[in-house]
């Protein structure tokens, strides 16, 4: 145990929030003389939705419970779908390892260590029909979390062409794509990365064809969490979602859509970290930029298009592998803030997960986090309940300003797309992240357990492997090249091709393309072929 | 500095990668490549010390292939491989067995990471090359 230090120690004597914004030490009416509440504020559920996007809030309906699931092969991640199905989950979370999140074959070289690690392997749509074997998914919401372009769209035609081979209509579909070009090409590295733009344009695919078929899914969610783990602080977070939504409307408007027929299902997806008043002003911040960017530039008539909605999932990034229990601390009150903040829908991170996949215990306690939440702190009751707090509205006010002031940055810089194109991006989100590494090794930022309150209890890590998804998949692979009428799959490959190189929407190739049985990665290699390659600008 | 097959996540290579830079160092970073590749650029680098980051768990698969080719292009004795990232205790000492000269797990410091790389490298060959 730490030795010369009381039981508390001493408060950092840094007084800044987390993404620095200087802290007085108490706050005032005057703080927040500006704030004009029916202008700024308004009620819940009403313009400019700082105080939530929903009049009675939590007393109409409930956060979405939603917990994470995938790993394997199909048939053995379709069992745990039955069983949180069998539990009472509500939603399915369905997570796809990275060979098949960046459209590749399992049979692929480079994939030999990770298929079917940390998320379920789909090669072509026979996997895709075994996946939700049996699973209502005319009934329940299907969040599939498939974060890069270049392979959500074809994993997604093959979703579209299981529930039509069902005879279910997309009508009924209800779910989430995430489709994140920021996660290709700026979160996460991968061989072999598409141009920034061209991922762009294939993730506005998705929203276009969405808008003209399935009303009810939500083609694109903007991975704020994730641009939170790979550096950003919360501004830069709620700044770049909101910069990425716009860019989105902005092609679907010059793709000659009027804003109403597709800004009501634009969503996004936000962390939940520890600085609990910053977490808590970010999230009213950005929904009041948000309607504000849409009123101003889009004018829309339906009000759902400038309402930002939004899940959760508290971070891992702010999780220790040391000490692992002091994680359910930390991630109920990440999870307070999402509350207090407004979340549409909640993920609590499991306490093991900077140690392993989530054990049972663990995912058990996650979930018993959120119900304590619900029904024991009544933090539930009442819309907004941090209205009014000089200190919150203050942050909200700054945050707002901050925002805004990132917003005119990246317009400055050509756009988002140009700031990924140049590096920009990157060398932000490392720089915020290099910077916090540093104030933790220093000790200037505290961590209990890891630079502080330390002790001596070594750390176990612990993977689980799942040996078999290889074989089964190569296996897979050469069943469907030998059993499938390869003219057809050539033909429609070529179709494909010819879509992705000139303007047509690419995703009504890729069902016909995965129905006539080309795999995934066949999919996914037209656009490689076309515009791949590209280095991402990191050093 | 490489990242084996699909492992996606680079932002703990960027920061090793960052601060040994701030140290005076000279990096390349290749992103995700084969086993051939990270090996082919450890000799046309003349490099001194090859990092590889996993957070995906593909090292088990993959640093046992990259030591097999260090050695049969004969390199092995003029590199030192280092391993990074989320490594179980008895991955990492398989790993050292094979060949592996040092794994830096969950929760080392940028400094300890630098510092190994100073001691190591400057008692087998000379000065950091920059």
């Amino acid at each position: 145990m730490s030795h010369d230090e009381d039981a508390l120690g001493s408060l950092a004597k840094d007084y800044r929030t987390t993404s620095g914004i200087p802290v007085e030490q108490a706050y005032t009416a005057d703080d927040i003389a500006d704030l004009e509440p029916a202008r700024d504020l308004g009620l819940p559920g009403e313009p400019p939705y700082t105080r939530g996007i929903h009049r009675n809030m939590y007393r109409g309906r409930l956060w979405t419970i939603r917990q994470l699931a995938g790993f394997g092969t199909a048939e053995e991640t379709n069992g745990r779908f039955r069983l949180l199905l069998d539990q009472g989950a509500t939603g399915i979370n369905c997570v796809f390892d990275f060979v098949t999140n960046r459209g590749f074959s399992s049979d692929h070289p480079l994939a030999e260590g990770d298929v079917g690690q940390g998320g379920v392997a789909i090669d072509c749509l026979g996997d895709m029909v075994q996946l939700f074997d049996g699973i209502p998914v005319d009934d329940v919401s299907v969040s599939l979390v498939l974060s890069n372009p270049v392979g959500a769209g074809a994993i997604f035609a093959a979703y579209l062409a299981m529930a039509r081979r069902r005879g279910i209509p997309w009508e009924k579909l209800r779910g989430t794509l995430q489709n994140d070009f920021l996660m290709e090409t700026v979160v996460l590295t991968a061989p072999n990365i598409l141009e920034p733009a061209f991922s762009f344009r294939l993730s506005v695919d998705v929203v276009e064809f969405c808008m003209q078929h399935l009303p009810q899914w939500n083609p694109i969610s903007f991975a704020g969490y994730n641009y939170r783990e790979a550096g950003a602080d919360a501004v830069q977070e709620a700044a770049l979602v909101i910069a990425h939504a716009l860019a989105v409307a902005d092609e679907m408007v010059r793709r000659g859509h009027p804003v109403d027929s597709f800004a009501p299902r634009l969503s996004s997806f936000f962390t939940a970290d520890n600085d609990l008043f910053e977490e808590v002003a970010k999230y009213r911040a950005a929904r009041r930029v948000y309607h504000r960017m849409f009123e101003e530039r889009f004018a829309p008539r339906d009000p759902r298009s400038s309402r930002l909605r939004f899940h959760v999932q508290t971070s891992g990034a702010a999780l220790t592998a040391q000490q692992p229990l002091n994680n359910v601390a930390r991630a109920a009150y990440h999870a307070l803030a999402a509350v207090l903040g407004g979340a549409q829908s909640l993920h609590v991170s499991a306490y093991d997960e900077a140690l392993c996949l989530p054990s049972e215990a663990a995912a058990l306690t996650a979930l018993r986090t959120q119900q304590v939440l619900v029904h024991e702190t009544g933090v539930a009751r009442t819309a907004d309940p941090l209205a009014g707090s000089y200190y919150v509205e203050h942050l909200t006010n700054e945050m707002e300003r901050r925002i805004l002031a990132y917003l005119a940055q990246l317009d400055e810089l050509g756009g988002l797309v140009a700031a990924v194109e140049s590096g920009w991006v990157h060398h932000e989100l490392l720089g915020t992240s290099y910077d916090r590494e540093l104030a933790i090794t220093s000790g200037e930022r505290k961590v209990v357990g890891v630079n502080c309150f330390t002790d001596d209890v070594p750390i176990e890590i612990e993977l689980f492997r799942f040996p078999s998804a290889l074989e089964h998949q190569v296996e897979t692979l050469e069943e469907l090249r030998r059993t499938r009428d390869a003219g057809a799959a050539a033909k429609a490959i070529a179709e494909l091709r010819k879509a992705a190189t000139g303007r047509e929407n690419t995703l009504p190739r890729l069902i016909d393309a995965v129905e006539a049985g080309a795999s995934i990665g066949e999919c996914c290699d037209v656009f490689r072929e076309l515009h791949g390659g590209w280095q991402q600008p990191l050093l | 500095m490489a990242k084996m097959g699909f492992d996606a996540h680079y932002r703990g290579a960027m920061m090793v990668a960052r601060h040994l830079v701030q140290r005076g160092m000279e990096v390349v970073y290749i992103g995700n490549r084969l086993p051939e590749e990270i090996v082919r650029t450890v000799i046309d680098e003349d490099a001194q010390v090859l990092g590889l980051s996993s957070l995906s768990g593909n090292h088990m698969v993959m640093v046992p292939r990259i030591l097999k080719l260090l050695r049969a292009e004969e390199v092995m004795d003029r590199v030192k491989v280092l391993l990074g990232g989320v490594v179980p205790r008895e991955d990492a000492r398989a790993l050292l067995a094979q060949g592996v000269a040092a794994v830096f797990g969950t929760g080392s410091s940028l400094d300890d990471i630098a510092d190994w790389i100073e001691a190591a490298v400057g008692s087998g060959s000379g000065a950091v090359h920059t």
